[in-house]
């Protein structure tokens, strides 16, 4: 019978959080990666990026080549299981990891074993920062409004909604604008926006309407892929509401361009 | 091999050949019933004959309600009715005995609904308090056509027989052989299929008036 | 079944490119999913009722032959006859010899997805039997010549403008005045005598009670119980899913059924059809014959699709489905349309034919989330994905793009100079924090901007500055 790190309580010792970036902040906004590492620093966590990290299968699992999703989801999980915790700036990865590596390895049971139980201890930032470790950050100000879009995976297979909320609410001088149908999908969904790029753009544009609509200076969100997607549709019709992810407003450090912007 | 054994035995095969116990099935068919008010919404109203009015005349169901004490007072209360709205007195009365029993003077009576009736009156076996519904069932006195034909169905129904739930009509005619038709009425017919708006009158009635005789304890 | 011969994404193109299409969608699955949204407020159990009624139909799946034969012999025993067929064809081959038997020179339907699915309107017409449709929304797409867009509202894809003109053209007697009202009205009109006059009646079933041999119809117009009582013969056709043990479990799915169809409480009208006429019945079918119908679903219960089974029809998956409510239900090309459809589909038309349609979702899981039976709807869908890239379905750039993708993300030294590479050679197309011109990202910026990346990955900074420390 092990202890588990929250039985010890107010972690006498700091939890050891492996960080992974996600394939897509890594290459394209590194700065949500550092906003992560800080905001997991200032929680209290000893954080490590393990180097051996690429991506977490999904594009594959999603196409239905659960074949190398396998693949990918045994390497996430050499890279990862020696941490207490794997924290993650996106639920999208995360939902992969908790909800789909046990399907994805399904045939191989002391495989799947390994997936649930490292699915047991891999959180999304924010309800990470706030689920588990009680964190709220201090002396964060931004003297403008917002508005929230609530991504699919994290909203759904992870129940990541009142937390970015909870942590937003701490930051002085930010005000929320709430969005119209913050949860339906903003039709980026993965590889779905480039094998349907039509249908993708239709809803893209209603959410971008909404958004426009909300009166919000930013838009915030927990998942990279689908600012991107919204960030990229405010930008093709002209709108002037600036994205960000929201690690980066509550790391301090949305000082700099917003995504789409020229650095 | 037959349609029917085809089906069966794929049904079979699908499911892995195993043994059905018919008693085990039961047990678990009845316990699939169990703890019912955690899946059922709660009434609008604590007395039953108030939460069957109010579901009735909510704007869900919108339909009318009044409360007469004695069935003797229906004819009246129908007089009332269609003189409100300006309607003859002539209608279409089901052939049943606590309806023909009645009073009438005054009315033009025909027990055959016309295609085109404007008026029929009729009387229901049961009501739900839980969705301000009326329960008929079809046979000698009381063919179906009348609560469908119609543009105004007005309908007596005895407090007594107004049950809480939709599962208490089912308690209370298991094992009994069931009817040609049990039509559980709730509101005026109403389509939603242009554009998503509720019209009423689609090809049902397009007005329905309940009303409730007597008190649940003492019905006449 | 197959609409057209367009492609998928041709047909989709044509939807999207169709203005009056959206504002009809919009119009009806916003009033259902707002309609719904209220009706769960006033259900707090609905949760619970919701794990209930998934229990119940898992339970009659489990047992599915035994309820089949349950309900069989206390339907005979009522005096209906029972008729089991394999396949679509044989279901409406069944129908239309029943007709033909009965002489029938028109028969009155009501409105069933089952009997779309097997094709029914199709062989009706082709054994020359005047078909009349009885539910507005149908007799709408009948007079239109065209086929349902979605279960419970099949003419949603017709705006009130389209629907007056149609009336007007075609209708006995129609409307003067520009209303729904008058338009319901002139519809009323026209059907009345045709219910009376029908030598057979047609309807499905929502549930069929194992303990009775009963069928169970809900409608809103009344047209089925209009339908169903003048003729002398009544044919019902129903998936042998419909099965539940008893009225008590049909009025517990029934509480889930109709909330999340269109978030009244109830139907206006439940009807239970036991039988035909009995002795000294005033009115109703001297014959009562019911048809259950396999047409791929023992097939599910094999090939893993067992969930689907659960299904009761009621079409939230599609109202709350951001895909659907761009596209509406013709796209599909299938009887049924949004996510149920496209995970149906595949099984009744072939994978190869429809290998869009579970591809064309975005997973984001809202049809999962509102389907009164909790089925797994994009687990179900990425189960056709997967057995679509098992049959060398999928095209052989993303095979070969996912293998490369696969081959350089297991080697972490080789997949960190690829996206150092990627992000340089993406920076080369910056153009003011965009990335512009540049090949291979045409689907993305044909209609949005692709936000450049940073000048370096994150790794590469984080490797400078943890020796920086």
């Amino acid at each position: 019978m092990t202890t588990t790190l929250k039985q010890i309580g107010a972690f006498s010792s700091p939890p050891r959080v492996g960080l992974f970036v996600t394939c897509l902040v890594d290459a394209m906004r590194p700065s949500v990666g550092f906003a992560t590492l800080k905001l997991l620093r200032d929680a209290g966590c000893r954080v490590e990026v393990p180097d051996a990290q690429t991506c977490c299968g999904q594009p594959a699992f999603n196409s239905g080549d659960t074949a190398d999703a396998a693949v990918l989801a045994r390497h996430f999980i050499e890279t990862f299981e020696g941490y207490d915790y794997v924290v993650a700036p996106s639920g999208s990865c995360v939902g992969m990891t908790r909800a789909h590596y046990a399907e994805a390895l399904a045939d191989d049971p002391a495989w799947a074993e390994r997936a649930r139980r490292l699915g047991e201890r891999t959180y999304e930032l924010m309800s990470f920062l706030v689920d588990v470790m009680h964190f709220a950050p201090a002396d964060v100000k931004l003297d403008t409004s917002f508005t929230y879009h609530d991504s699919c995976s994290g909203l759904r297979e992870l129940g990541v909604h009142d937390q970015p909320r909870a942590l937003l609410d701490k930051v002085s001088g930010l005000t929320l604008k709430p969005l119209e149908g913050n949860d339906v999908c903003c039709g980026f969904g993965g590889t779905f926006c480039v094998k349907y790029p039509a249908i993708s753009n239709a809803v893209v544009g209603e959410k971008a309407d909404a958004i426009d609509r909300s009166g919000a200076s930013l838009l915030l969100g927990g998942d990279l892929g689908c600012l991107m997607n919204m960030a990229g549709k405010l930008k093709r019709k002209g709108s002037s509401v600036r994205s960000f992810h929201a690690a980066e407003v509550l790391a301090g450090m949305a000082g700099g361009p917003a995504i789409g912007e020229e650095r | 091999m037959s349609a029917r054994d085809t089906i069966l035995n794929a049904i079979r095969g699908g499911l892995g050949n195993t043994e059905i116990h018919p008693m085990a099935v039961r047990r678990e068919a009845d316990a699939l019933l169990q703890g019912l008010p955690s899946i059922r919404p709660p009434l609008l109203e604590d007395g039953l004959v108030d939460a069957f009015i109010a579901r009735v005349t909510s704007p869900k169901v919108a339909a009318t309600a009044e409360r007469i004490a004695s069935a003797s007072e229906l004819p009246a209360a129908v007089g009332r009715y269609l003189e409100a709205r300006g309607l003859p007195a002539v209608v279409a009365l089901q052939p049943a005995a606590p309806l023909q029993d009645l009073d009438w003077s005054g009315f033009e009576l025909h027990d055959e609904v016309a295609p085109d009736e404007t008026i029929a009156i009729g009387v229901a076996r049961w009501g739900i308090a839980e969705t301000g519904s009326l329960v008929f069932h079809s046979g000698a006195d009381t063919p179906i056509l009348a609560n469908f034909l119609p543009l105004h169905h007005l309908v007596m129904v005895r407090a007594d027989t107004i049950l809480p739930f939709l599962d208490d009509y089912a308690a209370a005619t298991a094992g009994q052989r069931p009817p040609r038709n049990v039509n559980i009425v709730t509101g005026a017919s109403g389509t939603t299929d242009i554009e998503g708006s509720l019209v009423l009158g689609a090809h049902g009635p397009r007005f329905l008036h309940v009303v409730i005789v007597g008190t649940p304890d003492s019905s006449e | 079944m197959q609409e057209a011969t367009l492609s998928f994404k041709a047909r989709a193109k044509e939807a999207l490119a169709d203005p009056t299409l959206k504002i009809a969608i919009d119009r009806t699955t916003g009033t259902a999913e707002r309609k719904r949204a209220v009706a769960m407020t006033q259900f707090p159990q609905f949760e619970a009722a919701r794990e209930r009624g998934k229990r119940i139909k898992d339970h009659v799946i489990a047992n599915l032959d035994h309820y089949l034969l349950e309900f069989e012999r206390n339907a005979i025993a009522s005096g209906a006859k029972v008729h089991w067929a394999r396949t679509a064809e044989e279901a409406s081959q069944i129908v239309v010899r029943l007709c033909k038997e009965a002489g029938a020179k028109r028969v009155t339907r009501v409105k069933s997805m089952l009997g779309e699915e097997i094709g029914l309107p199709h062989a009706l017409d082709e054994a020359g039997i005047e078909r009349v449709e009885t539910d507005l929304a149908e007799h709408i797409v009948q007079l239109g010549g065209d086929r349902p867009s979605h279960i419970v509202w099949p003419s949603m894809h017709r705006t009130r403008e389209q629907v007056s003109e149609m009336f007007k053209r075609l209708h006995r007697a129609p409307h003067q005045e520009e209303t729904i009202e008058a338009m319901v009205d002139s519809a009323r009109r026209e059907l009345r005598d045709k219910f009376l006059t029908a030598d057979v009646s047609i309807s499905g079933a929502n549930f069929l009670l194992a303990d009775t041999g009963a069928t169970c119809t809900v409608t809103n117009e009344g047209n089925a119980e209009l339908t169903t009582t003048p003729p002398r013969v009544h044919i019902v056709t129903a998936g042998i899913e419909k099965l539940v043990p008893s009225m008590g479990h049909a009025i517990a799915m029934l509480r889930l059924l109709v909330r999340s169809a269109t978030g009244a409480d109830v139907t206006q009208y439940t009807t239970f059809h036991c039988g035909p006429k009995q002795t000294g019945d005033r009115d109703g079918p001297e014959e009562f014959h019911i048809v259950l119908v396999d047409n791929g679903r023992t097939r599910m219960l094999r090939e893993g699709m067992k969930d689907m089974l659960r299904c009761i029809r009621c079409g939230a998956c599609m109202n709350h489905c951001v895909v659907f409510r761009q596209l509406g239900g013709h796209v599909y090309g299938g009887t049924y349309p949004g996510p149920m459809g496209a995970v149906l589909t595949p099984m009744f038309d072939g994978l190869e034919q429809s290998r869009d349609l579970p591809h064309a979702c975005t997973m984001n899981g809202k049809c999962q989330e509102v389907c009164p039976v909790a089925i797994p709807l994009p687990t179900l869908l990425r189960g056709w994905r997967d057995r679509s890239w098992r049959e060398g379905l999928e095209p052989t750039a993303v095979r070969f793009g996912l293998g490369i993708h696969t081959f350089v993300a297991s080697r972490p030294r080789l997949y960190r100079l690829g996206t150092a590479i990627a992000v340089r050679v993406m920076r080369l197309f910056n153009r003011g924090g965009l990335v512009k011109g540049m090949p291979g990202l045409g689907a993305w910026t044909a209609y949005r901007e692709f936000p450049a990346p940073a000048k370096r990955t994150f790794m590469e900074m984080y490797k400078d500055q943890e020796k920086g420390q």
